[in-house]
């Protein structure tokens, strides 16, 4: 789970020295909200679309006959220059507490100073979307509650091994004092897998008696 | 006799309602007055004589109350006696009845005649006329008169030159009997109105067996003579009068006796040889067959049921869900039911290979032979159990499917029901998984326009999974709309089929997925059939609609979580039938999918049928 697997490589930049209106152009043309800003191939700054907005709410610069300057309105005049970078080598975790702390929509991913590519907050959804196989075809979710006591999520997993059944994905996360299983299995029967579970002991709510 | 109309008033006569009894004592007094009209009682010598056949014998007439009970029992007096004597023996082609006489005995009424041309005699007829128990009916059924009422062709003879005449009087009483309320003619046919003339006119074997015997003599006998037929297009023949029509461009001998009968080899008796079209010379020269010709039923349409024995040899594991008996109760359901008088049943075939390689590549299908071949337990997941037969039963769950079409392409059958196993909604082109593997559906719906042109396709799933495998085959096509109403995906197999889900490519939008929650009830899943899926086949306006009809969305099925009741079935299938009688003249091929819970499959199937016949 790093951050130069899930990252957008090579991603669309501008330069200091570009129009702001470029900038909003090349954020419409590709349907992205984030520009990291290159000078000599190293990282100067990124420019968002709501920088972008917020500029448009400010008191528009005047020349020396009183018109309206807008459209000479540089990059490098608006961009965020103190910018927060990930490291190809950081974790998917460390992206995903820092976007979601900082309330960030995404970070440029740097090797020194050197632009390598962006991560966002759509790369990591993607990323948990894949780990949990939410999308895909064959796979049902089962949630079991658990003790904390890890020999009964051995014998969970047994019970579904006993019965051959695929397990797709397993999170394990606490709730209360015990621990909620999500599984995905692979299979059409999923009434049978339930019925078994709870003859040899486990916990299986009902559909959506549990976390919505 | 003077007193009797010379010619039959039929155009202008109906049976809609029953007379008064004076009407019916009228009749009666008629008959008797002209001597016509006798007892009959069951002659117990002729039967040690002849076996199985019933020999009456006339005798003396029952009592008044008698004759009108069982006259009202079997013609609920919707004819009197004298105008039933009268309609039977029309004049066709200057031949008449005369020594006409009716015979009412216990359970069945006799007519039996003796036809001439002027003074010469030119041969005989006896029709019985009785009705037998829709078993399981109940007595409430019986009382109202609720029975599959019989014409039995006892015995007909006729000189060989008047054969034209069978036809005309056949095609009359059809209509006559019809009128009346019978539902089938049967006979034997043996006698000297050939075994291909009945089976030209439509009669089929009433045994399954003894047509699947007909079709194997058949195909030896293409073999022994090396007749350039393929196998496939015997394979395909479903009832006698297919075989009346096979090949007529193919000319055979066939040999004569002097009693007019024929064989297919020449012999010391038969010698006269005369050359035919392959399925007549087979017919003629065929053992005597009994068979049976449908009608009337009294749906509003002709309902078309496929189905095969051979689909209980799929036999996954003990304890599996998608098991032999969920065909076997339902089947056993449809023949205690007044189905099984109405319904048309139809066999399915083994299809072609080519038909097969349109939606699943080939080597997926040797991978899945050899999968089966080799004796594995499973195939691809562990879902999909297989045994030693599954993927013969696979191919011809798809030639089910493939006949459906042809029934209801041909005009045969205005809709039907394919009862097949396994199932396939599931099967994507290279996949098996839930229980299924091959796309049944998605095979009926390829070939229906690779063989006869069929444009726009409308193929609504409402089995309680997604249909993902005929998703992934018409994803990209435009021309077949894929439809699925199923349990939502984070509660339910396959894990696919969200709304968002609207086709790839220029299919995008003729797939529509409508995923419902947990615990949907018929109200809120049949608003919104209404709100999406109807204006969706108004703007579609398909040529031939489809149905992936599992029947595991019903609240006591074990295998999801929906809470429908057989209402939500009937509702459907109302409306689609309302549909297709709109755009595509009223053809829709329904196909099994789910349905794991023994008799909520069994009562939701039959609701299904009942309501592709047209009955409220």
């Amino acid at each position: 789970m790093y951050v130069g697997r899930r990252m957008t490589a090579n991603p669309i930049t501008v330069s200091p020295e570009d129009t702001v209106v470029r900038a909003g152009h090349l954020l419409k043309k590709h349907r992205i909200h984030h520009l990291p800003v290159v000078q000599r191939e190293e990282l100067a700054g990124i420019v968002t679309d709501t920088d972008i907005r917020n500029t448009t709410l400010e008191e528009p610069p005047v020349d020396s006959r009183g018109e309206v300057l807008v459209q000479a309105r540089k990059v490098g005049e608006i961009m965020t220059r103190d910018v927060v970078t990930m490291n190809p080598w950081d974790t998917i975790e460390d992206a995903l507490l820092i976007l979601h702390g900082r309330r960030f929509g995404a970070l440029p991913v740097v090797e020194g100073r050197k632009l390598v590519g962006i991560i966002t907050k759509a790369d990591i959804l993607a990323a948990f979307i894949d780990t949990l196989r939410i999308e895909g075809v064959g796979g049902v979710r089962i949630e079991v509650i658990l003790p904390r006591d890890p020999s009964f999520l051995l014998r969970l997993i047994q019970t579904l091994g006993d019965m051959k059944i695929e397990i797709r994905s397993l999170v394990l996360s606490p709730f209360r004092d015990e621990f909620a299983a999500f599984l995905r299995i692979g299979t059409i029967n999923v009434a049978n897998v339930k019925t078994r579970l709870r003859e040899a002991g486990f916990k299986v709510p009902e559909l959506a008696d549990f976390l919505g | 006799m003077a007193q009797r109309k010379e010619n039959p008033l039929f155009g202008k006569m109906t049976f809609a309602h029953p007379l008064p009894q004076q009407k019916i004592e009228e009749g009666f007094a008629i008959l008797i007055g002209e001597n016509r009209l006798f007892g009959a009682e069951l002659n117990p010598d002729i039967i040690k004589k002849e076996g199985e056949k019933r020999k009456f014998l006339v005798s003396r007439l029952p009592s008044r109350k008698k004759l009108i009970s069982r006259w009202s029992r079997l013609f609920r007096d919707l004819v009197s006696p004298a105008d039933f004597f009268e309609l039977v023996s029309p004049k066709f082609q200057e031949l008449e009845h005369r020594e006409n006489i009716l015979l009412v005995g216990k359970d069945r009424v006799i007519y039996d005649t003796q036809i001439f041309h002027g003074s010469e005699p030119v041969g005989e007829m006896t029709l019985f006329f009785h009705s037998v128990m829709n078993r399981n009916l109940g007595l409430l059924a019986y009382l109202r008169g609720e029975r599959l009422r019989i014409v039995y062709i006892d015995h007909i003879r006729l000189l060989e030159q008047t054969s034209g005449y069978a036809s005309a009087l056949f095609r009359y009483y059809e209509k006559l009997f019809h009128d009346i309320g019978f539902h089938q003619f049967r006979l034997s046919a043996s006698l000297s109105v050939g075994k291909y003339y009945w089976a030209k006119e439509g009669f089929d074997c009433s045994d399954r067996d003894a047509f699947r015997r007909m079709k194997e003599g058949l195909r030896e006998f293409v073999k022994e003579r090396g007749l350039p037929v393929e196998e496939i297009d015997i394979n395909r023949l479903q009832r006698a009068c297919d075989i009346a029509s096979f090949r007529r461009d193919l000319k055979v001998p066939a040999y004569r006796n002097p009693e007019g009968y024929y064989a297919l080899d020449e012999d010391e008796e038969h010698r006269d040889r005369q050359m035919f079209p392959l399925g007549k010379a087979f017919l003629l020269s065929s053992k005597p067959w009994d068979g049976y010709k449908i009608i009337y039923t009294n749906t509003p349409k002709k309902t078309g049921l496929i189905y095969s024995p051979e689909y209980l040899n799929h036999r996954p594991r003990t304890g599996h869900p998608e098991n032999r008996r969920r065909l076997s109760k339902l089947l056993e359901a449809i023949r205690k039911d007044d189905l099984q008088g109405s319904l048309v049943f139809l066999e399915p075939y083994l299809p072609e290979m080519r038909f097969l390689e349109m939606v699943h590549p080939a080597g997926y299908l040797d991978a899945f032979r050899n999968g089966v071949r080799s004796g594995g337990k499973t195939f691809a997941t562990v879902d999909c159990s297989i045994s030693e037969a599954s993927y013969d039963v696979a191919l011809l769950a798809a030639g089910g499917v493939m006949a459906g079409v042809d029934a209801v392409l041909n005009g045969r059958v205005e809709n039907i029901f394919c009862a097949v196993r396994p199932p396939g909604h599931h099967a994507g082109r290279e996949s098996a998984m839930g229980f299924c593997f091959l796309n049944n559906v998605a095979v009926g719906a390829l070939y229906a326009r690779g063989v006869y042109g069929v444009q726009k396709i409308f193929i609504l799933d409402w089995d309680v999974h997604h249909g993902n495998g005929t998703q992934e085959i018409f994803e990209e096509d435009p021309l077949t709309f894929f439809c699925s109403i199923h349990e939502h995906p984070t509660f339910c197999f396959p894990g696919t089929g969200r709304r968002m889900e609207r086709g790839k490519g220029e299919g995008y939008g003729t797939t529509l997925n409508l995923p419902v929650k947990p615990h949907t009830a018929d109200r809120e899943f049949l608003d919104l059939f209404e709100r999406e899926i109807i204006p969706e086949i108004e703007t579609f306006r398909p040529d031939l609609i489809m149905v992936s009809a599992g029947f595991d969305a019903h609240r006591d099925d074990p295998i999801a979580d929906l809470e429908l009741t057989e209402r939500s079935f009937v509702h459907m299938t109302q409306r689609i039938g309302e549909m297709a009688d709109r755009y595509c003249q009223g053809r829709i091929v329904s196909v099994l999918e789910g349905g794991y819970n023994g008799s909520s499959l069994t009562s939701s199937a039959i609701a299904h049928l009942k309501t592709l016949q047209g009955r409220s």
